[in-house]
């Protein structure tokens, strides 16, 4: 923005008035404060991440790094602290919530961008938007009490049959599981990745998309040949988004994971997430270094949180960017 | 392209038609297996929560020293939820317009650094704000408290609110703002006279937004407030909220009192959380109407 008050001709003026003085040194106050608060929050925050690292030292330097990130015994009475059963259940919840969210996503915003009559889409968007209000503690609550009841004879049907072919499949079934994490996971990610994969649909060309239709084109052929690949590097932000949003999940995820320390090499079988293990673990941890091996797997989760949304920022950004240069 | 163009939508058949048919029904159905939870989460909590919500005693008092033993109402957790929520609030936003502010109107690599920690905070599982006030406010001060519940809180609000009050600063409509510069407005007085108060119902909308979030935690309140069986307005005692309450109630389903309770904070914190949530909404709604002439 150029200053035009200040051009020569109306200097004079300004001087007079004692605009120009009164304003700079306003200015410069406001820019001072705000530029303080700043610096004061990001010094803050920094100091709370240093923090949880230092409390978390004495784990490291123990098993280090690797060592602990890789170690597979996670037993408190005999000061064993691995954070590999953990790592594994938040990876193994979190692809496979995605597995059933992205698909469903992706329709939904077509559906709310291409598809639907337009007196509806308004509605149906909020109706998903509020799937995303609920508290995840309410999820946790429905997920516990009505849908590990009803998904348990789904699991143990699968089991018994498939589950003997396949290996990921098989038993224990006991009903609170890794798949009952992740079908709750997959609720709770939904209205995130169709929130933005719609208004990513919606900001694809109009021009073309009535091009095609113009041109005798279903809809069918606007979503495959302008929404889809017009859309590609949005849809994958909006699902990288989602997948951080899937690893920090606490409470829902851990009414609903089944709360076991051992690695479960079934799907239906019971486990943890990092983020489960810490929330559950944490006002019990009573054992030597426990609530600093809780707090180590925190700064797990803040390192893996950190880099997947740097991920999800760096693709919108170039997403953004190729918008500006491309249309 | 065009001969690309003439390839894809060569003469009708029968099965692209087909196809785009089927691709309504899949997107149908997709939305239908989405909008299932919502209404299996919402009626099951409204049909078993209602009981409890429709006796006064649920709100006025607190529950029993024995989650098993039924009777009791709710009051401990609903003050501590709002009056940690409260707090969360008075500190979040200020925080939050001001870097907003900072962000868009002043700019500069230090303002790309906040904007980047803002981006990053956004991103960050609410269990580790929880650690983050643990590690510095609960092992420095030696107990938990309401304080860090709300410090844990305000922090879970303070991205959400200043992402959406820099997009509605970023909104301030060009005529507008070059007219303040055009009155020789310092730079200041225009942003806290013209386009804040412009920007107003936005910023109100992403404050309920924010709230609405906030409200709802349960993860960072675990190592903060840690919950209470007691009443108290004291911040500086552990103190109870609906998410800590629903949650310790679940884990005890087994007694029937125990799960109704939960049932009825359930519902209790689903009433509160969509009223900010909606009232966000219909502000949103009202500026686009009002803002459609621009």
């Amino acid at each position: 923005m150029t200053d035009s008050v200040h051009s020569p001709d109306n200097a004079d003026a300004v001087e007079r008035i004692g605009l120009r003085r009164r304003r700079w040194t306003g200015d410069l106050t406001f820019r001072g404060v705000l530029a303080a608060l700043a610096v004061a929050t990001t010094l803050i925050l920094g100091f709370m991440m240093v923090g949880s690292f230092v409390t978390a030292a004495p784990v490291y330097e123990k098993f280090g790094i690797i060592g602990f990130l890789t170690g597979t015994k996670w037993e408190p009475s005999f000061t064993l602290y691995g954070a590999w059963p953990f790592i594994y259940g938040t990876v193994l919840t979190s692809l496979l919530a995605l597995l059933i969210a992205v698909p469903i996503s992706v329709l939904i915003a077509l559906l709310l961008t291409d598809l639907a009559p337009a007196r509806l889409r308004g509605p149906l968007g909020v109706a998903v938007d509020l799937l995303a209000a609920v508290p995840s503690v309410v999820y946790g609550l429905w997920g516990l009490l009505v849908l590990v009841p009803v998904i348990r004879p789904f699991e143990q049907a699968v089991a018994g049959t498939i589950g003997k072919v396949v290996p990921f499949l098989g038993p224990p079934t006991p009903g609170p599981s890794y798949f009952a994490a992740a079908v709750i996971l997959a609720v709770m990610t939904v209205p995130i990745i169709s929130a933005v994969t719609r208004e990513v649909f919606a900001s694809t060309p109009r021009l073309q998309r009535e091009a095609v239709l113009a041109l005798g084109g279903t809809r069918w052929d606007v979503a495959r040949t302008v929404t889809l690949p017009i859309g590609r590097a949005g849809l994958l932000a909006a699902i990288v988004l989602g997948l951080g949003r899937a690893i920090g999940e606490t409470i829902a995820v851990t009414m609903v994971v089944g709360n076991s320390d051992n690695i479960g090499t079934s799907i239906f079988a019971p486990g943890f997430t990092l983020a489960s293990v810490i929330a559950n673990e944490f006002n019990e941890a009573t054992e030597t270094l426990h609530p600093e091996a809780l707090i180590a797997l925190g700064t797990v989760l803040l390192v893996i949180s950190v880099l997947v949304n740097a991920g999800a920022i760096t693709i919108r950004n170039r997403f953004t960017g190729g918008l500006r240069s491309g249309f | 392209m065009a001969s690309e163009a003439l390839a894809v939508f060569a003469p009708t058949d029968g099965r692209r038609r087909v196809k785009a048919n089927l691709l309504v029904i899949f997107a149908a159905i997709a939305l239908i297996l989405a909008l299932i939870p919502l209404v299996a989460v919402f009626g099951y909590v409204f049909a078993n929560g209602i009981r409890s919500m429709l006796s006064l005693d649920f709100l006025t008092q607190d529950p029993p020293s024995d989650l098993s033993a039924a009777g009791g109402g709710v009051r401990n957790a609903l003050v501590g939820t709002l009056e940690m929520t409260g707090l969360a609030t008075l500190i979040a936003v200020p925080i939050a317009l001001g870097m907003a502010i900072f962000a868009v109107e002043v700019g500069g690599r230090l303002a790309q650094a906040a904007r980047f920690l803002i981006d990053v905070l956004a991103g960050l599982p609410s269990i580790v704000v929880g650690i983050f006030i643990y590690t510095s406010v609960v092992v420095t001060e030696g107990h938990f408290s309401g304080l860090a519940g709300s410090l844990a809180l305000a922090i879970v609000m303070l991205p959400v609110v200043t992402v959406s009050a820099e997009e509605i600063l970023r909104l301030t409509p060009r005529p507008i703002a070059e007219g303040a510069r055009a009155l020789g407005l310092a730079r200041w007085r225009a942003i806290m006279s013209v386009f804040v108060p412009i920007g107003l119902s936005g910023i109100i909308t992403g404050v309920l937004l924010g709230v609405s979030r906030a409200i709802g935690e349960t993860a960072p309140l675990i190592f903060t407030s840690l919950g209470n069986n007691f009443f108290t307005l004291d911040l500086n005692e552990p103190m109870q909220a609906l998410p800590l309450l629903i949650y310790r109630n679940a884990l005890n389903s087994a007694f029937a009192p125990a799960r109704d309770r939960a049932f009825g904070a359930a519902l209790l914190l689903i009433l509160i959380v969509l009223g900010f949530n909606l009232a966000g909404r219909w502000l949103t709604a009202r500026r686009r109407l009002a803002g459609s002439n621009r």
